[in-house]
């Protein structure tokens, strides 16, 4: 928890103290804990003096999203300041003497914390963000051993449950307003807010509908800025650990892109440690009779996504097309910009296709009974629990349904359950399994073949560039000199690109956020796209940040992710997804070849208009 | 709340509301409130609430926000009387907590003094009670308003023959 350890360091000591900075220069001189530093202008106090080794305890302020100073613990002491200040917002002025740890200083945070603490629940031991909390560590670091306090609130609020991939607990809420501004700032969906006054505020819907009943896109990015357990994803571990358990079941696993490359800091390990194969051991460990990858349809979604892009440019279809692999970008467009949705890819999701497959194909080969057959998906994301849950998703049961006189009972969804990178932890924790220790293992044939193209769908402007490698040798013939597009690579909001295909100039755009992809679909709405391929992923930094993500993921964890993701793609033996061996095979025993009929029937899908209003 | 019902304010109404605030600062406050006091119960329903965030391109949740934050606004249909009860700590020393126990007596209202909220409308819509912090009237503590009139030094005698007056349908004041 960097943001919260008060360390007393000593700051690089600036030989003098200008005795008076002139008008406009562009740093000025402070003084904190009696020593003289000279920092930027411009700066937060709290920005100022962490660049000079020292952490100032905040819980509500988090750079780039929330700076609305509501929870009052990073109040510092000024001299000739009438009240202490909150160094989150305000500003360094020249000659400012800064105490950091007086006594009046911790008094403060101390009462402060004591106050947020005083309704909160004291269920510390069986709360599913126990020693990743915040608030909890908040309170031992400033060394709270009893709480002055007595609780106000008389009777519990209800939790929101209505979602079926958050949770909202209300009494664990301590209105720092991280949530309400990522869902605003970041993601431009606004479905919740700080609803009543005073005492009796709450984050919460329009009408207290509830996170099932609004336009929320179920991206988890609130449960990832949450310091508490006030939003967390809806847990399905239970539910893996009984089917683990029986006997008659088959359990097989898939793991998207994203979770090799987070699921080791969940485990101790370093930000952005990439951990594919002691991932699979840990799996196989799990009881999983198969660990296989969602690369594996990440390449079959390039075949699918790719043939469509070709036969959109041929024919005159509808351009510019959208990836449809984020099912919060979906929910969005749906709720959001329903009349566009005939730019979205009828692809479904590298998950869905996984279920999909596994439960036809797969099951077919190996002459498993598609009933007996549980799919799991390890997800970075929230988003994904409801997308597996949608009713258009059960590709397969329609796929058996005449072959084995299914009825309307036997009915079962392509995917099972989808756990988050957070909750695959928890299950390895309760396992006993020591997760550094583990050697190295390989993923299961066939699904869990993939190429390095399939990697790079964890990280945003990976799919484009996934599509590109393949559209660029199917359409022209040719080999690909280099498979790197280094333009749709990075964490900018927007970027953009042309590619030239045979003398075609193909323009694409890589949006991440949804607040992005609100500015290329204004365009589109408006008849000014200039584009004829997008991708959008919901998360900053795409998959790699996702909702389901380990906890804190901010710029720099998602910067170190992406670097692994893109190292893993470099020693990836094969990068281009049509030169999948295990997809050649796909193809050539059961699905024919891209959009046939059977791809039809199990790899695509249709979407809903839903409303906001 | 019964939503099914068709919003008392018309979409039509609620687009020339909001033309009449284009381009002044604060609107949204203004557009709910005139909103507000156009509906034949003053109160925002539902589905007018969705009207307005439609049209102003307001999320509802800040719309929802707004709403719940200032007392002034209305969810709830209100009834025909209105009776403001000031318990700020000036009447509350000179006696509002009783005021409030008659009311809740003679409107048969005895749940709402317990549960802590702020408003309560009775069941044949013909009083809403509320609570409010101060009028700033405290030197005539305690206050009452009835209908928009300020009673001062209120007692239990008058507010009882008021309320009976109201209640058989008689004029609003004394």
């Amino acid at each position: 928890m960097e943001q919260t350890t008060l360390k007393k360091q000593e700051g690089p000591v600036t030989g003098t103290v200008a005795p008076s900075t002139t008008k406009g220069a562009a740093t000025c001189s402070i003084t904190v804990n009696g020593k003289s530093y000279t920092v930027p202008k411009g700066k937060t106090i709290l920005e100022a003096v962490s660049a000079l080794g020292y952490s100032i305890p905040t819980l509500c302020h988090l750079p780039e999203v929330c700076s609305n100073a509501s929870c009052g613990v990073c109040v510092v002491e000024v001299k000739g300041a009438k009240s202490l200040l909150r160094s989150c917002v305000t500003k360094v002025t020249d000659g400012m003497d800064i105490h950091l740890a007086s006594p009046r200083v911790l008094t403060a945070r101390r009462t402060n914390v004591e106050l947020l603490l005083a309704n909160h629940p004291k269920d510390c031991l069986s709360c599913l963000r126990n020693q990743n909390c915040e608030l909890q560590s908040i309170a031992s670091l400033l060394g709270i051993e009893s709480i002055r306090f007595a609780q106000t609130r008389k009777r519990p609020l209800s939790l929101d449950t209505t979602s079926e991939a958050l949770v909202r607990d209300p009494n664990k809420c301590i209105l720092c307003g991280r949530c309400v501004a990522v869902c605003s700032e970041i993601q431009g969906v606004n479905v919740i807010d700080i609803m009543g006054r005073g005492s009796k505020s709450q984050v919460a819907t329009f009408f207290f509908k509830g996170l099932g009943n609004v336009a929320c896109t179920n991206c988890g990015q609130c449960a990832l800025v949450c310091p508490t357990a006030a939003i967390v994803e809806k847990d399905h571990t239970g539910e893996v650990w009984k089917a683990l358990q029986d006997p008659k079941k088959v359990v097989v696993v898939q793991t998207a892109p994203a979770i090799r490359v987070g699921l080791g800091e969940a485990m101790g390990m370093e930000w952005g440690a990439l951990v594919t194969g002691k991932m699979v051991a840990a799996l196989r460990r799990l009881g999983f009779s198969k660990v296989f990858d969602t690369q594996f349809t990440a390449d079959l979604t390039i075949m699918e996504e790719g043939h469509e892009l070709i036969q959109r440019l041929t024919t005159g279809g509808k351009l510019p097309m959208i990836t449809s692999c984020s099912p919060g970008w979906i929910k969005f467009i749906e709720h959001f910009y329903p009349k566009s949705l005939d730019h979205v890819s009828t692809c479904k999701s590298p998950q869905q296709m996984f279920g999909a497959v596994a439960k036809t194909y797969y099951a077919e080969k190996m002459g498993i009974d598609p009933r007996d057959m549980v799919v799991v998906s390890i997800m970075p994301c929230t988003a994904k629990k409801y997308e597996a849950k949608r009713p258009e998703m059960m590709g397969a049961f329609h796929y058996w349904q005449a072959r084995l006189n299914l009825l309307e009972k036997d009915k079962f969804y392509d995917v099972d359950y989808a756990l988050t990178t957070r909750e695959l932890a928890r299950m390895l924790k309760q396992a006993s399994i020591k997760f550094d220790a583990l050697e190295e293992e390989e993923f299961d044939d066939p699904l869990g073949r993939s190429t390095g193209a399939a990697v790079i769908f964890g990280a945003t402007g990976g799919v484009m560039e996934a599509a590109l490698r393949t559209a660029y040798e199917v359409v022209t013939k040719k080999h690909l000199p280099s498979v790197d597009f280094e333009a749709v690579r990075g964490l900018d909001g927007i970027k953009s690109a042309e590619v030239d295909l045979n003398g075609t100039k193909l323009k694409v755009a890589v949006a991440h956020t949804l607040k992005n992809a609100r500015v290329l679909l204004e365009q589109i709405e408006k008849g000014e796209s200039p584009y004829a391929f997008i991708e959008i992923m919901t998360c900053p930094g795409g998959c790699l940040g996702g909702g389901g993500q380990p906890i804190p993921t901010n710029t720099e964890i998602r910067k170190k992710r992406a670097e692994s993701i893109y190292r893993e793609d470099s020693r990836k033996g094969i990068r281009k997804s049509h030169e999948n061996p295990a997809i050649q095979q796909l193809y050539k025993e059961f699905l024919k070849e891209p959009l046939s009929h059977v791809s039809h029937e199990l790899l695509h899908t249709h979407y809903t208009e839903r409303g906001v209003y | 709340m019964n939503t099914s019902v068709m919003p008392a304010v018309s979409e039509q109404q609620i687009l020339e509301i909001i033309n009449r605030f284009q381009g002044k600062p604060g609107a949204l406050l203004g557009i709910l409130e005139t909103v507000q006091e156009s509906n034949p119960h003053k109160y925002l329903p539902e589905e007018t609430l969705q009207l307005i965030a439609k049209h102003t391109g307001t999320p509802l949740s800040r719309i929802y926000s707004l709403t719940t934050f200032y007392s002034f606004f209305n969810l709830q249909p209100q009834g025909e009387h209105i009776i403001l009860v000031c318990r700020g700590t000036a009447c509350h020393t000179r006696g509002s907590r009783v005021l409030l126990e008659d009311l809740s007596c003679l409107l048969d209202c005895s749940a709402f003094l317990e549960s802590g909220e702020n408003t309560f409308t009775t069941k044949d819509k013909k009083f809403t009670i509320k609570t409010v912090a101060c009028f700033g009237q405290c030197a005539l503590a305690p206050v009452v308003s009835i209908d928009g009139v300020i009673y001062s030094r209120m007692t239990s005698a008058r507010l009882k023959g008021i309320i009976e007056k109201l209640a058989k349908g008689g004029k609003k004041h004394e």
